[in-house]
């Protein structure tokens, strides 16, 4: 059993790692052999506007995201984790959007966000508010794909915290409910602190999935229609996943475009480090 | 010992096939010379052939159709085709050409056929092409020469912008059709009057509301069936003659920009972000959402299908009478590697596409693009059918021209459409938009070229 493996992590992990850290130090087409060029690749890309643009856009990307979606999914699995009448009916609700393809969603949200003919800007219009471009809009174009993706990807952080809320002893609660706790002080002393370790969880897989978003700004901004106006309007929603994805496989700059990934992947490694650091101030385990 | 044996046993087979070869070798330079000048010959030895082409289902069926003919006529060549939708196919060729394992022959669309032969990807066919294409039979083949006069391709089909109009719309707002002699200025002024809100109220009345349009005079998208034509018929253009250099910021440039940003601003010409809400930027004419577009031959499709009472033109001029209609010439373009029996083989298939009349018509009835063949193209067959004057595209030809295409064509298209649309937006000035679409494009052709 030994002997596949090591196969497949050579050819498929280790040899592909390998063959994208060399291509991130030279001039390669994908046509053509790559040749190398050194540095170039990691000074060209710290000295362009676009690649500082896309990262500042994934880390607001992120950093919106990634709390307000744990929040959230944090409060609907204590909501469900009650005894309520058709509680996994509820349940279910939240998870549909969780395995929706993007361009379900897209589809669903133009009918919403469609700035001539979407019904946000008639509600709008009807309580005499001006109309909105929404996902063409410079401004609010990341807080919309930030509020869809929630609302989206909530469901599947809820069956996580749901997981982790069977953890946590009944024994506790009532042991409060004795000593006069109400529903907020529960929540507070309670619930959050013995389930950080769930939270620490997501934290991580949610800030590392943030950081390689791709799929839905693609999508949601025009990327199937037209690939060059993928992250726009005027490169507001261009995240670095979208920015190389144009150098790699677009403009066929894949040495450049492999030097995004490794910067990504430093970026990522040490954001992790930092958070693996801080648990200790924090997460409590049993 | 049994060993050792093998092995004397392989060194005599190696000897005998050296000797083999060395002997097919010579007898093969031999009829390779005596085939120079009959290609036909070539139908000795079997070959198989990789044939690559990007298709739908109505379109795979056709090529699967012409493949066969193709192979009874040359019963030592065989076909394997990899075909693909449009975007998958050019992403997997160029993963295949990095692996070495890329088709024989492809069908290149048109504004692509500079990125592969740039890059070394491609076998010149300028000999075959003089040796076995009467060059005035033929639309397009100069659109695939480069500028030291190398031809890189044979056209497959050919994609020529008219302007289309919707009949029942000029009727309604009773508006003159388009004739062959209208400028821009002519046009703008008729799609004042064509453009409608949600009222009711055309655009050159006072009481039209701008936010509320639901009928557009114009449809105006990126660079084909959008800025390149109007650009280039004010006299301006993006690349110099060696495409190498940019000439973005041009006074002609400036004036055929502000007739195209004033007529966004007004309205009348659907914006970038108009175009977004459509879900399609080809959707405006034939869901009866605009009353004009500038459309290349292939949009013939959906307006038939949608059943529009409409008929098409020349384009209009510019201030100076100066008329461009975009061409892309989508092409069978070999691939370097092909060489000897199996390029030869690949050349008989670019051939029999080219001059047989059977191949010509069979595409042409599938309404795609005009065919590459004149006497095909001005037959009744090809004529005949909606819309009524078909003869506007094959006109066109005489003020024909190319986008401007070179290796990185998709990168500074892409680069100039990011500051253009700012400015078609209204959120930039033309000034601006110019200076910086400039600065951008150069820098892109500089990282290549230089």
């Amino acid at each position: 059993m030994v002997t596949p493996y090591i196969v497949h992590f050579l050819v498929f992990v280790l040899g592909s790692l390998l063959a994208s850290l060399y291509f991130s130090f030279s001039k390669y087409d994908i046509l053509n052999p790559p040749q190398w060029t050194g540095l170039d690749n990691y000074t060209k890309l710290l000295n362009e506007p676009v690649f500082w643009k896309a990262l500042g856009n994934t880390v607001y990307f992120t950093v919106l995201f990634v709390p307000l979606q744990t929040f959230f999914a944090l409060v609907l699995a204590v909501a469900l984790n009650q005894k309520l009448r058709a509680l996994k009916l509820f349940r279910l609700a939240h998870f549909l959007p969780v395995i929706s393809s993007w361009t379900v969603i897209m589809y669903v949200s133009d009918a919403v966000f469609n700035p001539r003919f979407g019904f946000a800007n008639s509600l709008l219009q009807a309580i005499g508010l001006s109309p909105q471009k929404w996902l063409q809009d410079e401004h609010l174009v990341i807080p919309l794909l930030v509020l869809i993706a929630v609302w989206k990807g909530i469901g599947y952080i809820m069956v996580i915290y749901l997981a982790g809320l069977q953890n946590v002893p009944s024994e506790v609660y009532e042991a409060a409910e004795i000593d006069g706790a109400g529903t907020l002080q529960k929540f507070g002393r309670i619930t959050v602190p013995l389930i950080s370790s769930t939270t620490f969880l997501v934290l991580i897989m949610s800030t590392i999935s943030t950081f390689q978003a791709f799929e839905q700004i693609y999508v949601m901004t025009g990327g199937a229609m037209d690939a060059s106006s993928a992250g726009g309007p005027n490169k507001a929603s261009l995240v670095l996943m979208i920015y190389l994805y144009q150098e790699g496989f677009s403009f066929l700059r894949m040495g450049y475009a492999s030097a995004i990934a490794w910067v990504l992947f430093v970026i990522l490694f040490l954001l992790t480090v930092v958070q693996m650091t801080l648990q200790k101030k924090w997460v409590h385990y049993e | 010992m049994g060993r050792l044996g093998r092995k004397r046993k392989s060194i005599g087979a190696i000897v005998i096939l050296t000797f083999m070869l060395v002997v097919t070798a010579c007898s093969g330079g031999q009829t390779e010379g005596q085939t120079q000048n009959q290609p036909k010959d070539t139908t000795g030895k079997p070959v198989e052939l990789r044939l690559g082409y990007y298709s739908s289902a109505q379109t795979d069926a056709k090529m699967q159709e012409l493949i066969a003919k193709f192979q009874e006529k040359h019963p030592n060549i065989t076909i394997k085709t990899e075909s693909s939708p449009y975007n998958q196919f050019f992403q997997k060729l160029d993963t295949q050409i990095a692996a070495e394992s890329a088709p024989d022959l492809w069908l290149s669309d048109g504004v692509l056929v500079p990125k592969y032969a740039e890059r070394g990807v491609l076998k010149d066919l300028t000999e075959w092409i003089e040796r076995d294409l009467q060059k005035d039979d033929y639309y397009g083949l100069d659109f695939n020469k480069d500028a030291n006069g190398k031809y890189w391709g044979v056209p497959q089909g050919i994609q020529i912008a008219v302007l289309y109009y919707n009949k029942d719309m000029f009727d309604e707002a009773k508006v003159e059709y388009p004739t062959e002699d209208w400028t821009w200025d002519d046009l703008k002024a008729a799609a004042e009057k064509l453009t409608k809100d949600s009222n009711g109220v055309y655009a050159s009345d006072a009481a039209f509301d701008k936010n509320k349009v639901t009928q557009y005079g114009l449809t105006f998208f990126s660079i084909t069936e959008g800025w390149m034509t109007v650009l280039k018929s004010y006299g301006g253009g993006v690349l110099d003659e060696t495409l190498t250099k940019s000439i973005i910021n041009t006074p002609e440039n400036k004036q055929a920009m502000e007739w195209i940003v004033d007529g966004m601003q007004r309205e009348l010409l659907t914006t970038p972000s108009d175009l977004k809400s459509f879900q399609s930027n080809m959707a405006p004419f034939p869901s009866k959402a605009a009353a004009m577009r500038i459309g290349i031959y292939a949009r013939t499709i959906d307006a038939n299908a949608a059943d529009l009472n409409y008929d098409v033109t020349l384009l209009p001029k510019g201030p100076d009478g100066k008329r461009f209609s975009p061409v892309i010439a989508n092409s069978w373009v070999i691939n370097k590697k092909a060489e000897g029996a199996k390029g030869e083989a690949a050349w008989e298939w670019v051939k029999y596409w080219a001059t047989e009349d059977e191949a010509q018509k069979e595409w042409a009835a599938l309404g795609e693009a005009v065919p590459v063949k004149k006497s095909v193209a001005n037959s009744e067959q090809f004529l005949s059918g909606k819309p009524d004057h078909k003869q506007a595209f094959l006109d066109s030809f005489e003020s024909a021209g190319t986008l401007d295409v070179n290796a990185v064509w998709s990168e500074w298209v892409g680069k100039f459409g990011d500051s253009i649309n700012r400015a078609f937006e209204g959120e930039i000035s033309v000034d601006e938009a110019l200076t910086q679409a400039d600065q951008d494009v150069q820098q892109v052709l500089d990282e290549f070229y230089k």
